[in-house]
């Protein structure tokens, strides 16, 4: 790349730099943004949390059963 | 001088497709905003609308249609009127909060949750989406091959045909140009509303069932239950918190935009539950007629439906679940893709260049593929996806409105933007009334003796 072409390049990129950051907000910018830290969780969440995963797993048992059970029910309504 | 070719990267902020690309689109949102003339504010709406419709049309999929024809065959006009209107009420509850956690924390719900909980809970949240995701889009196809069979097209050509739609609207590689498209044949939900209007439904019956919420045929039964529980699951999943706050992020969201983001989902929603509603109010007849639709699929729905709306009635109903399976297989195939790229940290949005942007398009594809591959296998058990898929959905919404009330009420990342009591309230509200549902469905099943079959 020789100057000339160089210095063209460089003039392009800041002014579409400079226009872009105009428009968008620092964390809209696909390569700044920065990671979040961990939140702390109460045990009262994690509880709940817990609770959660094992009512889902429960009832994705349940839906099992139900679709290749002996007893099948009406599933569809 | 030295003849070392200098760096343009060091001494430029590095810029990446996607973001020349999302600051063209605000470009055009910041001169309406700080424009004057009088359809300024309209102008603005058009531009910022389309995450929350799409994500609300999105899920008026292929087995939520079937699901409202279902009710409107077996119930006609009574509870379930009013059950949709409640259950899209819940829908923009908990899809408001996901435009507020885009627009302010400018992140994805996947990376959020893995950022804020870490790998642990994210894998779980990732897995009920990952599940919930590809036996949905399994849904879709089969809905755009039911759809598209009433018109005589073999599966294999309207398989491929929606695949290789799918495929060409995510490379236009522009988030505009795919939300636009996507917008458009969304547009084509509404085509249940001329077949509910053919059927000539008695408007007093149906202003009633509005306050009476009634009359409910045959009372509670186990078939009742499932089919309010696959009516929940057509109105709020887990894909769509993660689609629309996506879709937000990928838009260029900020806080002023919220309001927007707020008439977006309000929309998303109104549309919804009218097309909703119409699907119940299209298939009354068959009810009135007591036309045994227990096990009809996409297209039984149309042919049934001719001798009361004609072949055109017939043709629109068909099209339009051809296109409710069209439209959620483009917005679920972009959730999965969306989510991908935001947890392994690679590119994640519909403006990348292919270069950029290849995992993202290859996971769009892989999505899309997977569910069209399995659709075309011969005697594939298809037919269960199609009858869980909704009630999965509704069971595992509970923990992913958890996360996102624990994200929304988080102030270290949301600000002044974080949830007040009310949101919370209903946000709760609507949690516990998933849990009872899904509660109230594990015991029919565990003791069937104690409700009518």
């Amino acid at each position: 790349m020789d100057s000339k072409e160089t210095t063209e390049k460089l003039a392009t990129n800041h002014l579409e730099a400079s226009w872009v950051h105009g428009v968008l907000e620092p964390e809209q910018l696909s390569t700044a943004k920065q990671p979040f830290g961990r939140q702390k969780m109460s045990r009262t969440t994690v509880f709940i949390l817990w609770a959660l995963r094992v009512y889902v797993i429960l009832m994705a048992f349940l839906i099992a059963w139900q679709i290749t059970g002996p007893q099948v029910l009406h599933l569809h309504p | 001088m030295s003849n070392k070719p200098l760096d343009i990267d060091i001494l430029v902020p590095t810029l990446t497709d996607e973001d020349v690309k999302r600051a063209m689109d605000r470009k055009r949102v910041h001169l309406l905003r700080n424009g004057r003339g009088r359809n300024r504010l309209v102008w603005l709406l058009w531009l910022l609308i389309g995450p929350g419709i799409l994500a609300m049309l999105g899920e008026n999929d292929g087995p939520s249609m079937i699901s409202y024809a279902t009710t409107g065959a077996k119930y006609g006009i009574g509870f379930f009127l009013p059950f949709i209107v409640l259950t899209f009420a819940m829908a923009f509850v908990v899809q408001e909060m996901t435009v507020r956690l885009g627009a302010v924390t400018k992140r994805g719900h996947a990376e959020l949750i893995y950022t804020r909980f870490g790998s642990f809970w994210g894998f779980f949240a990732m897995g009920d989406l990952i599940i919930g995701n590809l036996l949905t889009l399994v849904t879709e196809f089969i809905a755009v091959r039911a759809g598209l069979g009433f018109f005589g097209v073999p599966p294999v050509l309207a398989v491929l045909g929606t695949f290789l739609i799918i495929i060409g609207v995510a490379l236009s590689r522009r988030y505009w140009t795919w939300e636009r498209i996507t917008m458009a044949f969304a547009a084509f939900n509404f085509l249940f509303v001329p077949v509910a209007i053919m059927t000539h439904p008695v408007s007093g019956q149906v202003v009633s069932a509005f306050f009476t919420w009634g009359p409910l045929p045959g009372g509670v039964t186990a078939g009742f239950i499932l089919l309010m529980m696959s009516n929940i699951g057509a109105t709020v999943t887990p894909w769509m918190l993660f689609f629309q706050q996506s879709a937000v992020v990928d838009k260029g969201y900020t806080v002023a935009d919220i309001h927007q983001g707020r008439i977006d989902t309000g929309l998303g929603a109104l549309f919804a539950a009218t097309t909703a509603i119409a699907t119940v109010l299209a298939t009354t007849p068959l009810f009135l007629h007591h036309v045994d639709a227990s096990n009809f699929q996409g297209a039984d729905f149309a042919h049934a439906l001719v001798p009361f709306v004609g072949n055109v009635g017939a043709t629109l109903f068909a099209l339009g679940i051809f296109e409710a399976g069209l439209v959620a297989a483009l917005t679920i195939s972009s959730s999965s893709a969306y989510a991908f790229g935001e947890v392994t940290g690679r590119s994640h949005s519909l403006n990348s260049s292919l270069r950029e942007g290849w995992p993202f398009y290859a996971i769009v594809i892989a999505a899309a593929g997977i569910a069209a591959a399995l659709v075309l296998i011969p005697n594939a058990p298809l037919v269960y996806i199609v009858l869980i898929v909704n009630v999965l959905a509704t069971l595992s919404m509970p923990p992913a409105i958890v996360f996102l009330l624990l994200l929304v009420n988080d102030r270290e990342i949301m600000g002044k933007y974080a949830n007040g009591r009310l949101a919370n309230f209903f946000g709760i509200a609507v949690t516990l009334f998933l849990i009872c549902a899904g509660l109230i469905y594990g015991v029919t099943v565990v003791f069937p003796q104690l409700i009518p079959v």
